[in-house]
């Protein structure tokens, strides 16, 4: 796996998404009781309106009936409607006012409909809200019948309660809903990171499984599998290219070496002679590249015979020196081998065209003293290793470009400045991997300059 | 040495290089492109040798091959081929070729494999039976493992030893670095460098150095000749 990132249901990702959702549904609460409070406020009004008109009704067939005696009766002994206790009347004007449940005459226009009005009911009394009516008497006095809005008041309490309850359920819900959801999508997108870390990995073989729910997540994996089953396709592909390039460019190569063979034949010359050695050689070094590059792409692509067999590691170090030591003293490199019997399963042809790679490259770029070393070690988990390593004086690689080094691709970039030295690396890293193994660069030990290039193979 | 060849080959352009250079070399060519005008031509004609192109439209040379060995006909035959894994080198050596060459190929490379198959089939395989290998006044025990030029006596590693018995089994013949590679060391890569070069010009300090007559002859675009002209 890439990079191993914490995981965690609760993030400031999810805090913002639980601080939403609690923010919508306090929203919708609050919406929802206000609108009620307005139904409500609207129902009791509707009723008062209806008790004040009533009591009016009342008082004005009272009148009729006895005159202002017969009415004024009515109001201070509160008969019939006029009981209720939260009803106030006045009548003012020609005798002395008349009050029911009222300090004083409280200020109000005449009206066809209730209006909203502030009575004092007692002297010890803060001034409470009400709805009262106000009309003139055919004698010219006024009559004023309300009601106290004791209900309105008991509402709002009632509604103050309920909001406070309503958000305090919010907030529980919105932080439950949260971690629910948070759980939820938290698992299923670690589910489909996993998948896509497996991807990054290199194995394009891994896949999402499908819930079927048919939501965005299942659209999601579904996307998932489809990219894992391109990516795996292309790389498959770019596989597969560099080999079929290579295979293809044989023909016109093999071509052009016969060309210039014929050309030598017929040639006399000096320069041109010498300049069609030169093409010679440059078609050879394509040849060889050419070669290598398909080799990798056998032996990567897993399409070569196993022709493993007990391999006297020793003794294929051995040759291989022995063939390259008159080079190495032409070019005056100190070219050694320290050899210890080891033996591991091993194909002689691969390991010794890698071995000639490591030797060739130290060679050329290495120095003036190789060592090429066999040695048998156990890592801590018990494994046998073997190890080929070849040693050389030169400047060596950088820790950084070490890596790279090794790589295909990035050794065809390199290839291209440094003809037939490009390919070598990667070729021995697909030869130890081929078996098990592995190629690795470091620095020769006790601070000595130069570069170790370290084949291991299980044995 | 001429000869008549059979060259089964569907590239042209390759056949044609192909043609032209054996042609100069004297050799008689009859050539075609595809599996099964090879198959007839092989059986119905007497050829020294064919050269037989892996992958032919009709027929591949592998099935030609087997067909070839089937009815018993012991014409020697090279096998070129794009595939030149090692895979598919036993697969054409274990089909009956008697040489396998990966292309791109020289032509130099070629012909002296051509030679020596002719060679070979010649008669030249006697000289492995022989305890003493000569050339001039060069001489090579292969039981006492001495090496002797006139009456001056040539101390070899076991390698050169080697390099110098395969060069006298092949007397006269060119020798390419590439079967000195497969002969004398039993690698089947190109090793890049001129490392038989660096071997050769070895040998042949031991060899020649003070001599009047030189035996080592390099050979342009090809190799290494071992003779006393």
């Amino acid at each position: 796996m890439a990079r191993r990132v914490p995981r965690r249901s609760f993030s400031p990702t999810m805090l913002r998404l639980v601080t939403a959702i609690f923010v919508l549904q306090l929203l919708a609460s609050t919406l929802v009781i206000l609108f009620l409070r307005g139904q409500m406020l609207d129902v009791v009004r509707l009723d008062h309106e209806r008790q004040v008109i009533d009591v009016r009704d009342d008082l004005l067939a009272a009148y009729y009936d006895g005159g202002r005696e017969e009415l004024a009766g009515f109001i201070t002994s509160r008969r019939g409607s006029a009981a209720d206790p939260a009803v106030f009347i006045a009548l003012i004007g020609k005798g002395p006012p008349v009050l029911s449940n009222l300090v004083r005459m409280p200020a109000i226009a005449s009206a066809a409909r209730p209006q909203p009005v502030m009575v004092r009911r007692g002297a010890d009394q803060p001034p409470s809200e009400g709805l009262a009516l106000a009309g003139l008497l055919p004698d010219g006095e006024q009559l004023v019948v309300g009601v106290v809005s004791l209900t309105e008041r008991r509402i709002d309490l009632a509604f103050a309660a309920t909001a406070g309850l309503t958000i305090a359920l919010a907030v529980a819900m919105a932080l439950l809903s949260a971690l629910v959801v948070g759980f939820v999508i938290s698992r299923r997108t670690h589910l489909i990171a996993e998948t896509a870390a497996e991807l990054a990995s290199g194995n394009f073989g891994a896949r999402v499984p499908i819930e079927g729910t048919g939501d965005g997540f299942d659209h999601l994996r579904q996307q998932m599998n489809l990219m894992a089953e391109r990516i795996g396709v292309l790389v498959a592909q770019l596989g597969t290219v560099s080999g079929a390039l290579a295979h293809d460019l044989r023909s016109p190569v093999a071509r052009l070496s016969a060309a210039i063979d014929l050309a030598l034949a017929r040639a006399s010359e000096p320069h041109t002679i010498e300049a069609l050695q030169a093409a010679r050689a440059d078609a050879d070094a394509l040849r060889a590249m050419l070669e290598t590059a398909l080799e990798i792409s056998l032996i990567e692509g897993g399409a070569v015979e196993d022709r493993r067999r007990p391999l006297d590691l020793a003794a294929v170090v051995e040759d291989l020196v022995e063939l390259y030591e008159p080079l190495a003293e032409q070019s005056d490199v100190r070219l050694e081998a320290r050899l210890a019997a080891v033996t591991a399963p091993a194909d002689r042809e691969l390991i010794s065209r890698a071995l000639a790679n490591l030797i060739d490259n130290a060679l050329k770029y290495g120095g003036a003293a190789v060592t090429v070393s066999t040695s048998q070690r156990q890592d801590p988990e018990g494994e046998g290793w073997a190890e080929i390593a070849v040693e050389d004086n030169g400047p060596g690689i950088a820790p950084a470009d070490r890596a790279r080094a090794v790589e295909r691709f990035v050794r065809l970039d390199d290839a291209r400045t440094r003809p037939g030295g490009g390919l070598g690396l990667a070729m021995v890293a697909a030869v130890a991997r081929l078996h098990g193994g592995s190629l690795a660069l470091s620095d020769p030990p006790s601070g000595r300059k130069g570069l170790v290039a370290t084949l291991r193979l299980p044995c | 040495m001429a000869g008549r060849i059979l060259l089964v080959e569907d590239d042209p352009q390759i056949a044609d290089y192909i043609l032209s250079g054996l042609a100069e070399e004297g050799f008689t060519v009859d050539r075609v492109g595809n599996g099964r005008d090879g198959l007839f031509l092989a059986t119905d004609s007497q050829f020294d040798l064919v050269v037989l192109d892996r992958m032919l439209p009709g027929m591949d040379g592998l099935t030609l091959l087997k067909a070839m060995r089937a009815a018993d006909m012991p014409t020697p035959v090279i096998m070129l081929s794009a595939l030149g894994s090692t895979d598919d080198r036993i697969a054409g050596l274990t089909a009956g070729a008697d040489d396998y060459l990966s292309k791109p190929f020289s032509f130099g490379e070629l012909l002296a494999r051509i030679h020596a198959l002719l060679r070979r089939a010649a008669g030249g395989v006697r000289q492995v039976q022989d305890t003493t290998l000569r050339c001039a006044d060069l001489e090579l025990d292969r039981l006492t493992r001495q090496v002797r030029r006139g009456a001056r006596k040539i101390v070899l590693q076991p390698r050169e030893f080697r390099l110098l018995e395969y060069m006298l089994m092949h007397a006269g013949e060119v020798v390419t670095r590439t079967m000195l590679l497969e002969a004398v060391w039993d690698y089947h890569f190109d090793p890049g460098t001129n490392v038989i070069d660096v071997h050769i010009s070895r040998l042949r300090r031991k060899i020649d150095d003070g001599e009047e007559l030189a035996l080592f002859h390099t050979v342009r675009g090809a190799g290494y000749r071992l003779a006393a002209d």
